[in-house]
């Protein structure tokens, strides 16, 4: 057995990624097909609905009605990815370099809380972060903040409530990109640079740079799409993401053919700034070298 | 707790100031590590107090009276002690064949070059991209073409499936820049392609594996959009709570997250603890 | 025909080849040993039924004539009878496990097991569930759905339900309250049999804003609510009651009045009296503080009053709205007559009183109000003179009925009220 793997040893990739690939070819790529089909649809519920290619239009003009809640996605996303990452690089760091024999009691700390029911997490958000809340009340009685500031219905309720739920997301992959550094190389580095910042900037940093690239993607991806954030924590027009159409779209509306066409443009959307992502951080190739 | 464990670095080299500043610089680390943990833990505070309120009426939003009352009979609710079996069911399923699947295609894509990277890269991508609705709703569509019944096993399909990019993920980011020297070391000194994976390769990326398996657990059990098109007359715990909100979503609910949390926290508390009382003796 | 009601014979077949299409046949032998994957496999009374039960009316059928079916002797209750509800919408006794009286009482009747689901949610939500198995002529794998009127009124205009036999049911047929009967989305008062009604109106806390009595408070940017003011996000509700504020009546609404009622609204959200459009959360923000003011459903300020005794529920002076969610069996239902069997049941006003003390909302069941009024517990007997529960003629006068909008206007109101919402 081993003998003919090493024979032919082109075969073990596929042979390692052909299960997975099943899977995913039956239960994702097949029924997206199908979805890419009915984005271009047109008709209702009620008169049934007819492809043609003519309906490419439900792309335009899902882009030109929508603009407003996609820039909006974006830029929720991206805050929130970056708020996700400053809290998640020293957690992770701590955990991986300077937890002793906590690490693992810590590293499940961070993940506990999201064994839990989402809609219970928001319950608490909501007590926590209400206008006479544990947080706004003691400052609104001490006079520190005006009456009528509020954080729930508002974007920075939005941001914060997606930060939070990817929280893990951004620190597991960098703790475990982090902690296979060899501990040697960072004390001959401190020892070599002149600071601990240059020694954290030359060695520890571009070693996280897979994990970073991993948590930033397991962040921001699914954070485009994202809806209930904006749902429950947001729940004003001004705060709606591009999730929240498409949710409303196919549920209320009964108007698949926008929802899918509005899928596409999101992950077409996400494929694009991945890849200029990749390129800009270089992971790609750092990636690929490992091979 | 943390501050416990974190050993204050105490390094001699370096000028007097250098060494004030890397004190600092440490502390503030602590600091920081502490104040995001309060953070990760604050909800789940809220949530833990209001396991102990004994609410007036049939939602659970004020605090009114500490009791045990809902701990005491933590299944009171119809249908509750089903949709948090089925749940946990669901996730530890998932969980394990979505982290065997994902783990084999991550080592796939980060060890070999092989044609059809490109092609594999993008498929582990888009599934995250996609909104729930539409997977759940396409999944649901192919469940009805193919005459598939909807219960558990739907469920679980749908989960291992959006599972598996999470996975395959995480692993890359172990995987990256692994030493292969380890493994042609082990080799050379005679060792089989098997006994190198487990004695050499494994170990080395078992954090990657661990880290990826809790990611895909959370993901399971709080699915709500994809399970809900995929569970026929199933009902999981995010079902029932999601639905329960629209009369109040019974104490009882907060018992059994307070327990889920427990537990696993517990758990490796005492393994660590367990540890550390082997090491000192 | 057969087509139409997949026997236990096609079922078990379809589970079979699942099991060998899929490969998983050990992953699901295990969840059948957990106990809960096994009900997809019908109980072998079930095809005796489903074959005596064929649909004597529906498009669908017209063409082919059943002299069969009154010929047929009448059938017998199912081993099993799927019913989907809204979690918490029957009465329950949390004895250890729980149990809930109605549903036992049923199965001591009839003998049949009834596996009952709180797998509702939304109405939207759970149409979206159903909706590929009843356009591919399918068993949803339901017998009764729970959802409200413009849903029940949506899917009977599809013809994706089946025509309740009335034969069967004579104490719904003689107790559904008179002005629930006869919709026009429902005109021989067959397809559909309300579970229990609703009043929206305006809710809020009188501590906070006292005594509110009209829609105009809304609009109203008093310190007092400003910015805590919330509208509900069912699009019949809101724009409902923004009609009636318009003086225009919800039961006749054009596309045009459709358009006034989005621009009304509009003013109060750019005025930043609104804050939110809200669900079932409205409840939470307005026991947290939150929210004081907005529109609201009677069951739910009755539930939160028992937290915040503060609140108030009124039909404004302008008019109210008044809801239905229904029960229907779904087309292709494995067990019909079972299920006409449940609708009787729960018509027996005994039955109601023991349904409606637990869920509070306005039971559509004549008699429940002498019935509970009899309950041995002080407590249960004064709900029959809660107003919001058994409400008299002078407040049912107040509340009116939306429009059975046609499904163009439908299209064309809910896009509007997303659009306002922001998505």
């Amino acid at each position: 057995m081993t003998a003919l793997l090493r024979r032919y040893h082109f075969i073990v990739p596929y042979l390692l990624l052909t299960p997975g690939l099943i899977w995913l070819a039956i239960f994702y790529i097949y029924p997206s097909i199908q979805m890419f089909i009915s984005s271009f649809w047109s008709g209702s519920l009620e008169h049934g609905f007819t492809f043609s290619l003519a309906n490419v239009h439900n792309y335009t003009d899902g882009l030109s009605r929508y603009q407003e809640q996609i820039v909006r996605s974006v830029f929720f996303a991206a805050a929130a990815t970056i708020a996700t990452f400053l809290i998640s690089f020293p957690l992770a760091y701590t955990i991986a370099f300077r937890a002793g024999q906590y690490k693992n009691l810590l590293l499940f700390l961070v993940i506990a809380p999201f064994f839990t029911s989402f809609l219970l997490r928001v319950i608490s958000w909501r007590t926590i972060l209400g206008d006479d809340g544990l947080l706004l009340g003691p400052l609104k009685s001490a006079g520190l903040v005006s009456d009528d500031v509020r954080i729930l219905a508002t974007p920075v309720a939005v941001i914060s409530g997606i930060a939070y739920n990817f929280l893990p997301f951004m620190t597991l992959p960098i703790y475990v990109s982090l902690e296979k550094i060899d501990k040697r190389l960072l004390e001959a580095g401190q020892d070599l640079y002149a600071t601990p910042w240059s020694a954290f900037r030359k060695i520890t940093l571009p070693l996280a740079l897979p994990g970073i690239f991993a948590g930033t993607l397991l962040t921001f991806i699914p954070a485009m799409g994202d809806y209930v954030n904006a749902e429950l924590l947001g729940q004003t027009p001004a705060t709606k993401m591009i999730g929240n159409v498409v949710q409303s779209r196919f549920l209320v509306n009964n108007d698949y053919p926008t929802a899918a066409a509005l899928s596409f443009i999101l992950m077409a959307g996400i494929l694009v700034a991945v890849a200029v992502y990749a390129r800009l951080l270089g992971t790609e190739e750092l990636m690929s070298s490992a091979g | 707790m943390t501050t416990v464990a974190l050993q204050p670095a105490a390094r001699s080299h370096g000028t007097p100031a250098q060494r004030i500043r890397r004190w600092l610089g440490h502390n503030a680390l602590f600091v920081y590590t502490f104040a995001a943990i309060v953070y990760l833990m604050l909800p789940i505070a809220v949530m833990i107090l209001f396991s102990f309120n004994r609410p007036a009426g049939k939602s659970n939003f004020a605090w009114r009276e500490f009791s045990f009352d809902a701990w005491l009979n933590p299944f009171a609710p119809l249908g509750l002690s089903d949709a948090v079996m089925a749940s946990l069911r669901i996730a530890f399923i998932s969980t394990i064949v979505a982290t065997i699947l994902g783990t084999l295609i991550g080592l796939g894509l980060t060890r070999y070059v092989f044609r059809g990277r490109a092609a594999t890269n993008l498929i582990i991508f888009l599934p995250m991209a996609t909104p729930e609705i539409v997977l759940g709703a396409s999944l649901l569509t192919l469940f009805v073409s193919i005459g598939m019944a909807r219960n558990e096993l739907t469920i679980l399909i749908a989960h291992i499936m959006f599972n598996i990019s999470y996975v395959v993920v995480t692993i890359r980011a172990r995987l990256a820049g692994f030493d292969r020297r380890l493994e042609e070391a082990a080799m050379d000194l005679g060792a089989t392609e098997m006994v190198t994976f487990w004695k050499v390769t494994f170990p080395l990326i078992f954090p990657g594996i661990l880290a990826a398996a809790m990611l895909a657990f959370s993901l399971s059990i709080d699915d709500f959009v994809i399970t809900n098109f995929t569970a026929g007359s199933t009902v999981t715990l995010p079902m029932y709570i999601y639905g329960a909100t629209r009369i109040g979503v019974p104490v009882q609910v907060n018992v059994i997250g307070t327990i889920i949390f427990g537990t696993a926290v517990g758990a490796v508390l005492l393994s660590t603890l367990l540890q550390r009382r082997d090491r000192a003796a | 025909m057969s087509e139409q009601h997949p026997s236990l014979f096609d079922r078990a077949l379809t589970r079979r080849r699942m099991l060998q299409g899929t490969a998983l046949a050990g992953v699901a032998a295990f969840l059948a040993a957990c106990g809960t994957a096994a009900q997809s496999v019908a109980p072998s009374v079930a095809p005796s039924v489903a074959a005596s039960e064929a649909p004597s009316s529906g498009p669908s059928q017209a063409a082919s004539p059943s002299p069969a079916a009154s010929a047929t002797p009448k059938p017998s209750p199912a081993a099993e009878l799927n019913f989907a509800n809204w979690p918490l919408y029957i009465d329950q006794d949390s004895s250890n496990p729980p149990k809930s009286p109605t549903l036992e009482g049923f199965t001591k009747k009839y003998g049949t097991k009834v596996n009952y689901r709180e797998t509702i949610n939304a109405n939207e939500d759970f149409f979206g569930t159903i909706r590929p198995a009843l356009e591919a002529g399918q068993d949803t794998g339901w017998d009764l759905v729970v959802l409200t009127d413009w849903m029940a009124a949506k899917i009977i205009g599809l013809g994706w339900v089946e025509t309740i036999d009335t034969a069967n049911t004579p104490a719904f047929a003689a107790n559904e309250s008179d002005n629930l009967r006869n919709q026009p989305w429902d005109p021989d008062n067959n397809k559909r049999a309300p579970w229990q009604s609703g009043m929206t109106g305006l809710g809020f806390d009188s501590k906070v804003v006292g005594s509110q009595t009209s829609m105009a408070a809304l609009w109203t940017a008093d310190p007092r609510w400003k910015g805590k003011v919330w509208l509900l996000n069912e699009m019949r509700d809101t724009i409902g009651l923004t009609l009636l504020k318009l003086g225009k009546d919800p039961a006749t609404a054009t596309n045009a009045d459709c358009d006034a009622a989005i621009a009304e609204i509009k003013k109060a959200l750019d005025g930043g009296v609104v804050r939110s459009f809200l669900g079932n959360d409205y409840k939470e923000g307005l026991i947290k503080g939150d929210l004081v003011l907005g529109t609201a459903w009677s069951g739910d300020i009755i539930q939160a009053q028992l937290e915040k005794a503060s609140l108030k529920f009124v039909i404004p002076s302008d008019g109210g709205m008044i809801w239905t969610d229904n029960m229907l069996i779904p087309k292709g239902a494995a067990h019909k007559y079972t299920a006409e069997l449940m609708i009787d049941y729960v018509y027996d006003p005994t039955i109601a009183a023991q349904i409606a003390a637990y869920v509070q909302y306005v039971s559509p069941v004549k008699g429940s109000k002498e019935a509970i009024a009899k309950n041995a517990d002080k407590t249960v007997a004064a709900l029959g003179q809660n107003p919001l529960m058994f409400p008299d003629a002078a407040t049912l006068a107040k509340t009116h009925i939306f429009k059975a909008l046609s499904a163009d206007e439908d299209k064309y109101f809910n896009d509007q009220f997303s659009t306002l919402q922001g998505n």
